[in-house]
């Protein structure tokens, strides 16, 4: 591990109850995921000394659950998702600023359109900020189904990909899910489904979205050394990387059909001399299916603008050569932002998984990323 | 619970010190672009250019020509005009004074199933309700 102190490891991960209007509070929502990942190792609220969150606040929620005094605190104010306090959990511990620090995502469901069709959510009748430049022209503000449907145009026109190839995954993904039973839908998608699924934002499908659901997610990250003593063997933080090519503005990017997965990517694999090749599963975030796909073709699975063709010959596919989103992906066990992919990807190597497990994993690369922003980070045994 | 103006209206936007030029310009069916000194487009308008940190930025009227970066078309937006507006192209105009330079809009005259990455477009002022005007694109005449 180059330019770290401390080489670090996950000791515990957790989810709380996950599901659509489940009506608990956010601090039951984040108590229930750190308990959860704090009985996943074994360990009492006095073995940690940090926090870092996407969604609450980093030391109210130290101070909720007796975590406190704390060393370190971290709260998002927007990014890559569950990758973001991640990332920051694992550099705090590699740098010594703490010992052991839990990662939080909390995310509830969005307004839907029966929010606004009841009234209970309005649009504004005129915008300012950033959104005085897309609001007006029907680009509204949260409809990211939209920036993935300029993705996914992009990805069609520039590398060929066709919308049968994105129904083999959303139908590979569902196959996975059904081996699952954490995830919350679970029967068969064909490829026939998928094709006679309504458009949410054209080319995007329904089933190209994540499943939106109230969630918490917590993983907790300590010293390999201090890993040994818990409940389970530790799972070692190879490497990581962030990338943000532009501030939170989607609607300008330079390039669409790849965004800024590449630059992570590429910044992940010259901090490791691990290859893409010794990755046993990848977990690749899917806010919409797009993106699994750029993922796919920037870490180097595939080759540039190949990852239809990729998913379309069943490399994702449990037993093929690069099984991918085994958990079902976020489409299918629920929007947990990214979460998943990292507590998916420690199971795999602990050998958890059961019907879906991935016969000796021992690498596994999980990510979150959308549009302008991007993370990555390489697990091994 | 959607008024009138939601109905009949896109969202108005709201101009400040810095975007207010832009607006103006729409007005007068205009298309202007925050320019700096060393001659470098920026849209969004910002207090400093990115390229240079040149501070001296001023309002450069651009040829409104332009080709389709990407599209989609939004079959559920929330916004109640554009609910009466199924199958609008939202698109990205990336216009030709400078790569990367684009413009969130909408592409109309045209089918959009026939819309394409690449298409050559260029700017159309539209009044879309009475004193308010946006730059929308439609396919270039041929041999603009
Ligand atoms: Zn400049």
């Amino acid at each position: 591990m180059p330019n770290s102190l401390n080489r670090v490891a996950i000791a515990g991960v957790g989810y709380s109850q996950t599901g659509r209007r489940l009506n608990l509070t956010n601090d039951e929502m984040v108590r229930q995921a750190v308990t959860a990942a704090m009985a996943d190792a074994g360990m009492t609220p006095a073995d940690i000394d940090g926090v870092a969150t996407m969604g609450g606040e980093a030391m109210s929620i130290g101070h909720l659950l007796g975590l406190d005094p704390l060393s370190y605190f971290f709260t998002s104010n927007g990014g890559p998702a569950f990758v973001e306090p991640a990332m920051n959990a694992y550099t705090a511990v590699a740098a010594g600023m703490a010992h052991t620090v839990v990662a939080v995502r909390l995310i509830r469901q969005q307004p839907g359109q029966a929010d606004r069709n009841s009234g209970a959510v309005t649009m504004p009748a005129t915008v300012g900020g950033d959104a005085q430049f897309t609001s007006p022209f029907g680009a509204d503000a949260g409809a990211v189904a939209m920036i993935a449907g300029l993705e996914m145009t992009a990805h069609m026109a520039k590398f060929g990909t066709t919308e049968e190839q994105f129904a083999i995954n959303a139908s590979t993904q569902r196959y996975h899910a059904g081996l699952n039973d954490d995830a919350l839908l679970r029967d068969p998608l064909s490829v026939e489904d998928y094709l006679n699924s309504r458009f949410v934002s054209k080319p995007v499908r329904i089933f190209d979205c994540d499943y939106p659901v109230d969630s918490s997610s917590a993983v907790i990250f300590t010293t390999v050394e201090r890993a040994r003593d818990w409940q389970h063997k530790p799972v070692v933080v190879e490497a990581g990387a962030l990338s943000s090519l532009r501030d939170m503005n989607f609607y300008q990017l330079d390039d669409y059909a790849t965004t800024s997965p590449k630059h992570c990517a590429d910044l992940l694999w010259s901090r490791t001399d691990l290859t893409p090749a010794d990755v046993d599963c990848a977990q690749l975030y899917d806010g919409f299916s797009i993106i699994t796909l750029q993922l796919l073709e920037a870490l180097g699975f595939c080759g540039m603008g190949e990852s239809g063709p990729f998913v379309e010959a069943g490399h994702t596919r449990l037993g093929g050569s690069l099984p991918t989103n085994t958990d079902g992906g976020a489409c299918n066990v629920g929007r947990r932002h990214g979460a998943n992919f990292c507590i998916e990807s420690v199971r795999q190597i602990r050998g958890e998984c059961g019907d879906r497990q991935v016969p000796g994993a021992e690498v596994a690369v999980w990510t979150n990323a959308v549009g302008p922003f991007a993370g990555a980070m390489l697990l091994t045994a | 619970m959607a008024t009138d103006s939601d109905v009949l209206y896109p969202p108005r936007p709201e101009p400040d010190a810095l975007t207010q030029f832009f607006w103006d310009g729409v007005n007068e069916h205009k298309l202007l672009i925050q320019r700096c000194s060393n001659g470098h487009y920026i849209h969004w308008p910002k207090i400093v250019c990115r390229f240079c940190l040149s501070t001296d930025l001023a309002p450069a009227e651009v040829s409104g020509r332009g080709q389709v970066a990407t599209f989609t078309q939004p079959v559920q937006p929330f916004h109640p005009y554009f609910q009466q507006h199924p199958g609008y192209v939202l698109a990205v105009i990336e216009l030709v004074e400078q790569p990367h330079l684009t413009l969130v809009s909408n592409v109309v005259d045209v089918a959009a199933e026939d819309v394409r990455v690449g298409m050559p477009v260029e700017v159309t002022f539209r009044e879309v309700a009475p004193g308010f005007t946006l730059p929308l694109f439609r396919p270039a005449a041929t041999g603009s």
